[in-house]
């Protein structure tokens, strides 16, 4: 049978229910009016009557016609909701406080689901995206970054790759419409965007001739870039860019969508080209490589392998790790990898607050329902049978929870606005937008919601069934009253406490990790200290005289200002950017043949460096003019690379071989300074600095220490590098502005999980407040007499809040049990404290006990106030 | 009235309404007068039930509605057969012949044991 006219029957009756009723009534007065006619001509005495009797009564055959039309459980439910609406507007005040606990429960999970979605779950933004893969090195002690050696051998050699490109990630000058700035640049070669399949909005993307040698540089710019620098995308291709003082040609521009690619955030991504290499390293370069179709990963690897395998002896002389392999991992895993651990916290963290505005809610509405005892009695008397009763409780609260649900949606989009500020550095945090699957999940959260705060009365209903009538008699039946509607609440207050303490353990733990961090010893006072990044286009500074005279010239304008009263150049910055690592192996305990050489962060600096940091010198000398290129290499070491590799001897006179350069001339230890950290305030404080002259870096920092204002100085260092070369775009840095951003992941991770931690501890105490307040009013007329017969209002509080402390007492030891799977989630994230840390726990249980204290103080106090001769009268 | 004639009398009288509708669209009132002289006034049409069945009748999809003026000069509203009411009236026709043929053949059947 066609199923059509029975569907459309249906949906007319509801949705056009007064037309239908209005042509009910309609067809129903034509034929009693035909009817009567007809009964008249035959001689009735009394012709209308019988035609309505012939009809057998007339609300029975509406009934009857709107049964046959077998719309009833559909409009019952259209009918239950808009009675439900209607009985939520009555009731304003608690509509609200469900919706406002609700909303923010959802709208955070919503927010925290979308991230986890967008970043972890959803596949990258480029087609057929699980062929793309990146490429690494790997070896027993770990993982890095391709050379140039790297990428020509695989770029010659492999038979698995539809397409591959290197990629150099760092940042430039950049001059595009008269004024240089510094931007993030990715140097790419043409295989780079082949891998990833995407096209260019507008002109073309790099090709295979772009970098071949002599070719004339090409860059590709995102669509954010040609906007800001040429007033539009097609206004761009064809223009010239200056990049650190190289001018290249824009050829395209990409999507405007496309704020990153592979999970690397540029602006310009100018073509790379290759130099013939010299040696294996140095390493930073990264790889992206689509799969043939049908090639597995596996397969990859073994193609891999064997490039490793022939390279590795061709250029054993620099590079010694004959285990390292170049390993293609999926390119996904790269990018959302280290995010995983940091949103699973907030994921967990996040699901308890939810839970924990579910319970509270769930308390709300076993008080709202037993409060309307009487009314579902009277539905029962008339008729009304277990299955309406369910469905009438089960409408209205997954009303309740649907429009919780809309709040928590319009909360979630003011929350992901939100997560850009607490998380600014999680991946693909572009692409970061409520979207269907957001959508679908309130629709789940509400409908779980709405089904687990329905549960408690519900079962009520089904067991009360039929001797519901009987309550009806007791008209005066006490509000929200019955010892099961007590337990129930109970219950869920005890819940609410095994929720919150997990909580407050979390933000506790984190907050601990985030002082100890807080009080790390960077190594130098950051006051007065300001810097100047400066990268040295290769252009025009090509080789190390041309650097080292650029070197040599700011730092003696430096020293020769006024206010400035230290200056000096490193390659690395305190406390996190570490600049160069280089190996290097001790002459006197060489590791063995074939197996990792340690390595540290290397900064080449001057002595004016020391002096500006203020790091102070423990042992043997500093650089002088002597330690210039020709001469032989030295190095200073810090305090702790001092005592891990020469403990309880001075390091001063050892030998080393550096970078692996077994040919090279030993490196020797000429002196110890003071620790500084570079691998961030958590990490190891161990360091060795070369002389600047033996060093030939390209980029580094120009740090002085200053009597002047920050404005002031920063101007000064502007215009001592302009005066220098004015196409050099310096990058400024306020070490005191820098030091706090080196805590500013942990400090927003505090705040985040603290943020939920106060939260749910405010829940909790609402559930207990609500709980005892309830109890009070229940026992008024007990505590009155109480009261009369001479007890102290002292002890009646000490009854109140003894009562309540039991429902936290009991939730606060369920909840220990709960936080100790906390630990797993929670111990990679702190810094100096251990996730089970006692201390910590004790602080949160006492928290939490005082909290729960305060909220059952409140009505204990209420009620030691209760007179006597009120209560009395009110009787 | 038990469960069983009710049944029995619904399923006759969607054949009825059916076989009338067939000849011409006509509105309820019309119906339960033309079928009260079909069948000379052998079956009386319940009232009561002749628009419950319209409406179920309506929701298979057998028979339509509009509205029309009537033959009074009131708007009424008229019934007429769909395509799949037409399929189901034939159907049902020959299963009601087949029925009722059986039941005459079992009604012709001499009780022998009577004369013996």
């Amino acid at each position: 049978m066609n199923p059509l006219p029975e569907i459309l029957e249906r949906l007319k009756a509801i949705f056009f229910r007064r037309r239908v009723e209005r042509e009910l009534d309609e067809e129903l007065q034509y034929h009693v009016d035909r009817e009567t006619e007809a009964r008249e001509r035959s001689g009735s005495a009394d012709p209308r009557r019988d035609a309505l009797m012939s009809l057998g009564g007339v609300e029975k055959w509406k009934d009857d016609v709107r049964d046959a039309r077998g719309v009833l459980p559909l409009e019952e439910c259209v009918a239950d909701t808009r009675y439900a609406l209607r009985a939520l507007r009555r009731n304003a005040g608690f509509t609200l406080s469900v919706m406002a606990v609700l909303g923010i429960g959802i709208g955070a999970a919503t927010a925290v689901f979308t991230v986890v979605n967008r970043v972890l779950l959803s596949s990258l933004p480029y087609p057929e995206s699980d062929r793309l893969v990146a490429i690494n090195q790997k070896s027993s002690s770990g993982s890095w970054t391709l050379s140039v050696v790297d990428l020509q051998a695989i770029a010659a050699q492999q038979r698995t790759l539809e397409a591959f490109g290197g990629m150099r990630w760092g940042s430039a000058s950049v001059n595009g419409s008269g004024s240089a700035e510094r931007v993030t640049i990715g140097r790419v070669t043409s295989g780079f965007f082949r891998a990833l399949g995407i096209h260019a909005a507008q002109g073309r993307l790099l090709e295979a001739g772009d970098d071949a040698p002599g070719a004339p540089p090409a860059v590709v710019i995102t669509s954010a870039f040609a906007e800001r620098t040429f007033g539009g995308a097609a206004e761009s291709v064809g223009r010239a860019v200056a990049i650190d003082g190289l001018s290249h040609l824009v050829v395209g521009v990409l999507d405007p969508g496309r704020h990153e690619l592979a999970g690397v955030p540029a602006e310009v991504w100018p073509v790379l080209h290759l130099a013939t290499p010299k040696r294996r390293g140095p390493f930073g370069y990264r790889a992206v490589a689509r799969l043939r179709k049908g090639v597995t990963i596996e397969a990859a690897a073994r193609d891999l392998d064997g490039i490793s395998r022939r390279i590795f002896p061709l250029w054993a002389a620099g590079f010694q790790d004959a285990s390292a392999r170049l390993t293609p991992v999926p390119l996904r895993d790269t990018i959302v990898g280290r995010a995983n651990r940091q949103v699973g916290l907030f994921a967990g963290a996040v699901a308890l607050v939810l839970l924990l505005a579910i319970a509270n809610v769930a308390t709300l509405v076993v008080v709202r329902i037993s409060a309307r005892e009487q009314e579902l009695s009277v539905r029962a008397a008339l008729g009304a049978g277990r299955r309406r009763l369910v469905q009438l409780i089960l409408i209205e609260c997954l009303t309740l929870t649907a429009l919780s649900g809309a709040a928590g949606l319009a909360l979630a989009a003011l929350a992901l606005k939100g997560v850009r500020l607490v998380a600014p550095d999680l991946p693909r945090l572009s692409e970061l937008a409520l979207d269907p699957a957001a959508a679908a999940f309130v629709a789940a959260a509400a409908l779980v919601a709405g089904l687990l705060i329905s549960l408690a009365p519900v079962s009520s209903v089904l067991r009360h069934g039929r001797a519901r009538t009987s309550t009806l008699a007791s008209s005066s039946a006490r509000v929200g009253s019955g010892p099961r509607t007590h337990r129930i609440r109970g219950a869920l207050v005890v819940a609410e406490f095994a929720l919150a303490l997990p909580l407050l353990i979390g933000a506790g733990l984190l907050l601990n990790s985030f002082l100890r961090l807080q009080s790390v010893d960077p190594g130098f006072d950051p006051r007065g200290l300001y810097a100047v990044e400066i990268s040295l286009p290769p252009a025009r500074y090509p080789d190390p005289p041309a650097t080292l005279a650029f070197w040599r010239r700011v730092e003696q304008r430096a020293v020769a200002t006024n206010g400035l009263t230290a200056a000096g150049l490193s390659g690395s910055m305190a406390p996190d950017n570490f600049g160069d690592v280089n190996n290097f192996d001790l002459l006197d305990k060489p590791v063995p043949a074939g197996t990792t050489q340690p390595a540290s962060p290397w900064p080449s600096v001057t002595t004016g460096y020391f002096a500006a940091m203020g790091i102070p010198r423990l042992e043997g000398r500093s650089f002088t003019d002597a330690d210039s290129g020709d001469a032989p290499p030295v190095v200073v070491v810090s305090r702790s690379w001092a005592a891990r590799y020469y403990p309880h001897q001075s390091p001063v006179g050892k030998r080393l071989v550096s970078g692996g350069c077994t040919t090279c001339p030993p490196t020797t230890v000429v002196g110890v300074v003071g620790d500084v950290r570079y691998r961030g305030l958590a990490g190891e404080a161990d360091a060795v600095y070369s002389p600047i002259a033996q060093g030939g870096d390209t980029s580094g920092y120009l740090v002085v220490r200053s009597r002047l204002g920050a404005a002031a100085t920063l101007q000064a260092l502007r215009s001592i590098v302009a005066s220098l070369d004015p196409n050099i775009a310096p990058v400024e840095v306020v070490m005191t502005d820098r030091l706090r951003q080196a805590l500013g992941d942990p400090r927003r991770w505090t705040a985040v999980v603290g943020a939920f931690a106060a939260a749910g501890a405010l829940l909790a105490a609402l559930g207990i407040f609500g709980l005892m307040s309830y109890v009070v009013r229940q026992r008024r007329r007990e505590l009155g007499v109480r009261i009369a017969l001479g007890a102290q209002p002292g002890s009646l509080i000490g009854l109140v809040v003894g009562g309540g402390m039991r429902y936290a007492v009991l939730g606060t030891a369920i909840g220990l049990g709960i936080s100790v799977f906390e630990s797993r989630w929670l111990g990679s994230s702190l810094y100096g404290v251990r996730a089970g840390d006692p201390a910590t726990v004790a602080g949160a249980v006492a928290a939490l006990m005082a909290i729960a204290a305060i909220a059952c103080w409140v009505p204990g106090f209420r009620a030691g106030r209760i007179r006597p001769a009120d209560v009395l009268r009110a009787e | 009235m038990s469960d069983d004639r009710k049944d029995l009398l619904q399923g006759t009288l969607e054949l009825l309404v059916l076989k009338a509708l067939s000849l011409e669209p006509m509105h309820g009132w019309g119906m339960a007068q033309r079928i009260d002289q079909l069948s000379k006034g052998v079956f009386r049409v319940q009232q009561g039930s002749l628009y419950p069945a319209l409406q179920r009748m309506l929701r298979k999809g057998w028979i339509r509605s509009d509205w029309r003026v009537s033959e009074n000069n009131r708007r009424a509203r008229y019934y007429s057969l769909s395509r799949g009411g037409r399929a189901e009236l034939a159907n049902r026709a020959a299963l009601w012949k087949r029925a009722s043929e059986a039941v005459d053949g079992i009604l012709q059947v001499r009780t022998v044991g009577n004369e013996a």
